[in-house]
């Protein structure tokens, strides 16, 4: 039949039972249920359908913001093309995208001993805001973080200096680093 | 039986293993439509492989039809749980081989009767990027992390540094976040 369920399984437990994170015995509970169940199944299908997306985006190279280093070493596995640039505290580094890049990645090194969360702040000529990021989590170790950016977005920025500051958001919020990207626009060969 | 699209899970296949004349092909077709996708996603969370799940899918409907018509299948009301048995054991064998891959592939009667959705079919992937870049910059990572990375929460959050409950928590909010934002922007077009 395709009556409504009367029994619907939480949507928490269809996104734990989709990415590994239900014992196998609740896991094997459900799949009885979503068997016999049009409309779980289809509520999974739901779940299913934006986990695709997403990957697709990625492998694509259509993310921005902060990422981890799990996260690039999987997009580079995968064949996407990264261009990375790095930067010191303190550091001037010319930038830009080229045809072919799929994402461009910016590697801001800092001392992040005893810092838990941080914010990224970026502006352009005048001081003019680009964009904020915050709570920005630190792993453990971390030496630094990763900004992604779609390399397409990065193509048709117009040539100009942008002025990073990273600072941690825990106690006084102190500077952590402050980086110059002299980006110029739109390179037509790789 | 009442029509095919009314009629229980078990009345299909009931229909299917009396071989009743007229409604037998109907009550195949029926029964397919229904159990092809629930297969088809166990394949995905099992397999991990779009082309994998496929061919589960084809592996599993076609030997249940047979089985059914043979009149093997103990109790038509279950089949349910008949086809999830059959998944179960297909899927383990294909994890150990996918050597029959090839050969299977053309096996199934009507290979054309479900068609798996394509992401970029289904989802508009522009929408779908607008939604993920106005979420929270940890639930971006948590998602990314989950279902292109297909990390495990304990490895996500030692990735992240929060707590494994957390990234199960921010997961699910940002998923309510994608589905809600996408689902305004198909209202809104």
């Amino acid at each position: 039949m395709t009556a409504a369920c009367a029994w619907p399984i939480a949507d928490e437990r269809l996104i734990d039972y989709w990415t590994g994170d239900l014992p196998a015995t609740d896991g094997a509970t459900l799949e009885e249920h979503l068997f016999s169940c049009a409309d779980c199944s289809a509520r999974l299908e739901a779940v299913a359908s934006m986990a695709g997306g997403v990957a697709a985006l990625a492998r694509q190279g259509r993310i921005s913001g902060i990422i981890s280093r799990a996260l690039l070493n999987r997009l580079q596995r995968d064949g996407v093309r990264v261009r990375q640039f790095t930067l010191n505290p303190g550091e001037t580094v010319p930038c830009a995208a080229f045809p072919g890049d799929d994402v461009v990645v910016t590697s801001l090194n800092a001392n992040l001993t005893g810092v838990h969360a941080v914010s990224l702040r970026v502006t352009g000529p005048g001081d003019v805001p680009v964009g904020a990021i915050d709570d920005i989590p630190v792993a453990a170790a971390a030496t630094g973080v990763l900004w992604a950016t779609p390399g397409g977005f990065v193509r048709s920025m117009p040539s100009q200096q942008l002025r990073l500051t990273l600072r941690a958001t825990d106690g006084a919020g102190d500077i952590l680093g402050e980086y110059v990207l002299d980006h110029t626009m739109n390179l037509e060969a790789d | 039986m009442p029509s095919v699209v009314d009629a229980s899970d078990g009345e299909l296949a009931r229909a299917v293993a009396a071989r009743a004349p007229g409604t037998c092909e109907a009550a195949e077709s029926e029964l397919y439509r229904r159990f092809a996708p629930r297969v088809r996603l166990y394949g995905l969370r099992h397999l991990r492989d779009e082309e994998s799940a496929r061919d589960l899918v084809q592996q599993v409907m076609m030997l249940t039809i047979e089985k059914l018509r043979r009149g093997d299948v103990r109790d038509p009301d279950q089949i349910a749980s008949f086809v999830l048995g059959t998944s179960r054991t297909m899927a383990m064998a294909a994890r150990r081989t996918d050597a029959r891959r090839e050969r299977l592939r053309e096996a199934f009667v009507a290979p054309d009767a479900f068609a798996a959705p394509d992401p970029g079919a289904t989802l508009d992937l522009d929408r779908l990027e607008q939604c993920m870049a106005q979420l929270a910059d940890r639930e971006r990572s948590v998602v990314l992390l989950t279902f292109y990375a297909e990390s495990g929460s304990a490895a996500v959050a030692a990735d992240i540094g929060v707590s494994e409950g957390n990234v199960r928590v921010i997961r699910h909010r940002a998923l309510a976040k994608l589905r809600a934002c996408v689902l305004a922007g198909r209202q809104a077009s």
